[in-house]
């Protein structure tokens, strides 16, 4: 739009000299009653050579001084450049350099220099004019509420995140398709969920879910519209919320294959340590069988039970490794 | 304001000149070109349909509407603008780290991701030569701007001042984080108040 304007004035300013140079039939009806006093006070200053023919020569106006001769220190710049508008090497009162030097030489002036125009240039968007359009633009904003100055408070009242990106750029199109995508963040910890739902809605997101952030992300790009993705995003959340709270029939059927992670009660590595335990009592001293609660409760085979249940749950690494070998030794007191 | 003498000095030489040429000039041209140039400069109006506003904006500052809408709450924006040229966005950045700054917004990173370079090479004679190549490249610098903390309004209103001042030859990419409440159909499993029976699923 600012450009539209710029070349507006320029092809005003190309007829114009057009106008002044060669057709003078034409310009000379549209001339006639802005210039003609001018005309005819000038011509007495021309030779009578330069006749009033067909394709004689307009006098041409003197050039005058260029416009920052007049202008003071004090002046409001914002008015000089109120909006985008091209470089004026005659409104910009600065002796500003710009081009590839020629050999010994300097980069030319700022008097008709194309690369001054070329470049965009932010003369209208000086400090004083920001500040003003602040001052103009102030009483649409509103305050951020000062409660929420956290991001843990954000997340505690407001747990939805909904992202989406806008596009500006210039080509033959405004739109572009990639801004309806709509990406939804909710952290499971905020929602209402037992253990049975929490299992079932991980089991049910599959990779959308971050188990080291607890945060369940739901992308949509299916709908062409931003508003239509956003509420298939929210109808998505609130079906899985619903079906993870349901219990079918056949979840009853669960193996110890599907579980997420690795629990030590009626395991095998459980029923060996008692089975060995209970065999060494019956061999060292031929004692009456210890219940096997109370062998549970002990401190080493809780140990053992830590350890062993951190080294399948977790990656393998030095210290779970030695805190199995800790707790073995404990419990066989070795 | 400056502002509307300015507009006013340039609608007068524009119309000089137009009245002058009159038929070669296009008569709409002045009157697009003035509601250009009033679009810039009188406060925002809320026509322009690209944001989904709350609050109806008039003409006039004094009169502000105030609805009863919740405001929308962006715990993040973040603006990545793209350009050919490294000063342009120098420029480009000072002036919306200062917007941003007169309307109280907290920025919370400025920074620059590093620019990538486009290479294609191609022949360089039309016919044959094939050892003897140019090769052309596109560098684009980026800047990024993240802001945080915005209200709906303050997010529009800062956003939209800082698009129409985007200059030619940058592109802009807005990510928008909006917060939300949990809506109330997630409070609660609606299977407590009406228990079904176990059907098969399908």
């Amino acid at each position: 739009m600012a450009t539209h304007t710029g070349k507006v004035i320029l092809s005003l300013g190309r007829i114009n000299v057009v106008g002044l140079g060669v057709k003078t039939t034409v310009s000379s009806v549209t001339y006639a009653t802005a210039l003609s006093t001018n005309r005819s006070a000038r011509n007495e200053g021309r030779l009578d050579g330069q006749g009033k023919g067909p394709f004689s020569r307009k006098p041409k106006r003197l050039a005058k001084e260029p416009r920052t001769a007049e202008m003071s220190v004090e002046q409001d710049w914002t008015a000089v450049y109120p909006s985008a508008k091209p470089f004026r090497p005659n409104a910009v009162p600065l002796p500003v350099r710009m081009g590839y030097p020629v050999k010994r030489g300097v980069p030319p002036e700022k008097k008709g220099n194309l690369e001054l125009i070329k470049i965009p240039n932010f003369l209208h968007l000086t400090p004083a004019a920001i500040k003003k359009h602040c001052q103009a633009l102030k009483p649409f904003c509103t305050e951020w509420p000062s409660a929420l100055d956290t991001d843990d408070k954000c997340d505690e009242h407001f747990p939805i995140k909904v992202t989406s990106t806008d596009y500006v750029s210039a080509g033959p199109s405004v739109r572009n398709p990639s801004a309806r995508i709509v990406h939804l963040k909710v952290k499971l910890s905020s929602l209402n969920l037992d253990d049975h739902a929490h299992k079932k809605i991980v089991k049910l997101v599959g990779e959308r879910y971050c188990k080291r952030t607890d945060i369940l992300t739901i992308t949509t790009n299916s709908c062409p519209l931003r508003k239509q993705n956003y509420d298939y995003a929210m109808y998505l959340l609130t079906v899985l919320y619903h079906e993870s709270w349901k219990i079918e029939a056949w979840e009853a059927e669960k193996t110890v294959a599907d579980m997420e992670e690795y629990s030590w009660e009626d395991s095998p590595s459980q029923k060996n340590i008692i089975d060995l335990l209970l065999r060494l009592k019956v061999a060292e001293g031929g004692e009456v069988e210890e219940e096997q609660e109370q062998l549970l409760k002990s401190g080493e085979v809780q140990e053992y039970k830590d350890s062993v249940t951190r080294l399948k749950n977790e990656a393998a690494s030095e210290s779970s490794t030695l805190q199995y070998k800790e707790a073995v030794k404990k419990v066989f007191n070795l | 304001m400056a502002a509307p003498i300015a507009l006013r000095r340039e609608f007068f030489s524009l119309s000089r000149i137009l009245t002058g040429i009159s038929h070669l000039a296009p008569k709409p041209c002045l009157s697009h070109t003035k509601y250009n140039v009033t679009r810039c400069h009188l406060p925002l109006k809320a026509s322009t349909s690209y944001f989904h506003t709350a609050t109806v904006f008039k003409s006039t500052p004094s009169s502000i509407t105030v609805t009863e809408e919740p405001d929308t709450l962006f715990q993040k924006v973040s603006i990545l603008v793209k350009c050919h040229d490294r000063a342009v966005l120098d420029s480009y950045e000072f002036f919306a780290t200062m917007a941003a700054d007169e309307l109280g917004i907290t920025i919370s990173k400025v920074y620059e991701p590093p620019k990538a370079i486009d290479r294609l090479t191609l022949l360089k004679s039309i016919h044959i030569f094939k050892k003897h190549r140019v090769q052309y490249e596109m560098r684009t610098h980026y800047r990024c701007i993240e802001l945080s903390h915005l209200t709906g309004c303050t997010a529009q209103a800062y956003l939209e001042y800082v698009q129409r001042n985007l200059p030619e030859g940058v592109a802009m990419e807005m990510t928008k984080t909006a917060m939300e409440k949990c809506p109330d159909h997630i409070l609660e499993p609606m299977w407590k108040d009406h228990p079904i029976d176990n059907k098969p699923s399908q």
